[in-house]
């Protein structure tokens, strides 16, 4: 188990490192985001869970799993809000931008419905509470009750929820992991070799075709961790995706990619 | 195990240095952001590689937390950037 952790760990350290390279040598304030983004969650999601593998601690582990899944939640979010205020501020100039001159529109959100208190939901948010500080006592079923009662009186129900299916979800999963493994190589690869000289820098446009915002975002998302890519606005009416390419071959590849992720995401989201 | 966590973290250590050089150098804030976000995240894994020789759970709880307060300020300094400069 040591053996297995400390080679997990050793390609988290080296992505990191790689990351941190690439943010130093990549031209362009967006391209470098890439090398950010893309490299340095999964380096450090490589190094806890190793962490975690080598010392054979299930405390250890187990924080690892937590840090690994908000790692894949947050960084495409901070990737797209960086991206975009980097092009907005910018001065950078393309040889082909779909987003110049466009003023994107917020996404509709579907309209909200009521708060609605589910006790289940309640109870087992305490039990998550006690489960994170390992320890059933008054003290920690208490405090869980007030932070439970605190996210369940802010949080909006969706006013017709539609239900996931769990097994597309994990289709969907798959096959993000399996895009966030490539563009993870062809990050490393561009770094370590002088491939950045052929850097050709690009903002694609390409109409979404999903059926609901949930969907769309989980698109946006995805786009980040492909090769190459980065998504920068999600604009609604109509619905588009604005990515930003590092090496720019027309918009078909990305439009076929964004295809298959569109079927992908539509299939979690079951059907009114 | 004492050495190979050593050993990892100084590569941390240095290649944090060359995030250090894109914050001093920018040029645009964005950069620097990018830059600082970064070195952040190398630090978490620097504290994630101590608990792999510790065994202490203390570390990868300083790795998720500091991973966590990343986001949320990267999050925050990218919004105002772009409130700042495009309003």
């Amino acid at each position: 188990m040591t053996l297995l952790g400390s080679i997990v760990m050793s390609l988290g350290i080296a992505l990191s490192v790689l990351s941190a390279f690439g943010v130093w040598r990549f031209p362009t304030a967006i391209a470098r985001m890439h090398a950010a983004t893309k490299s340095a969650s999964l380096g450090l999601a490589l190094v806890v869970l190793g962490a975690g593998v080598a010392s054979s601690s299930p405390g250890i582990v187990g924080i690892g799993v937590l840090t690994t899944a908000l790692l894949f939640l947050t960084a495409p979010i901070s990737g797209h809000l960086l991206g975009r205020a980097s092009y907005l501020t910018g001065s950078e100039r393309y040889r082909f931008d779909a987003l110049a001159g466009v003023e994107a529109a917020p996404l509709e959100l579907e309209p909200s419905g009521e708060t609605d208190f589910s006790f289940t939901r309640w109870l087992g948010l305490i039990a998550v509470w006690a489960l994170l500080w390992r320890d059933v006592s008054i003290g920690t079923i208490l405090g869980g009750g007030a932070v439970a009662l605190a996210i369940e009186w802010t949080r909006r129900s969706v006013a017709s929820p539609r239900p996931v299916r769990l097994g597309a979800l994990a289709r969907f999963a798959m096959y993000y992991l399996a895009a966030l493994i490539r563009t993870n190589a062809r990050v490393a690869w561009e770094v370590a070799t002088p491939l950045q000289d052929e850097i050709d820098e690009a903002i694609v446009g390409i109409p979404l075709s999903v059926e609901s915002p949930q969907a769309a975002l989980l698109v946006a998302n995805a786009v980040t961790f492909t090769p190459g890519t980065l998504a920068i606005e999600l604009s609604g009416d109509p619905l588009m995706l604005y990515a930003h390419v590092l090496h720019f071959e027309g918009e078909a590849p990305l439009r076929s990619e964004i295809n298959r992720l569109e079927s992908l995401a539509d299939a979690v989201f079951a059907r009114r | 195990m004492d050495t190979f966590v050593t050993v990892g973290q100084i590569a941390l250590g240095l290649g944090a240095l060359f995030a250090v050089a894109r914050a001093v150098k920018g040029p645009a804030i964005v950069d620097r952001i990018v830059a600082v976000d970064l070195i952040l995240l190398l630090l978490a894994a620097g504290a994630g590689a101590e608990a792999a020789r510790s065994g202490s759970e203390v570390y990868s709880a300083i790795a998720i937390v500091v991973a966590l307060i990343t986001f949320a300020g990267t999050v925050l300094v990218a919004r105002f950037v772009e409130w700042r400069d495009v309003e």
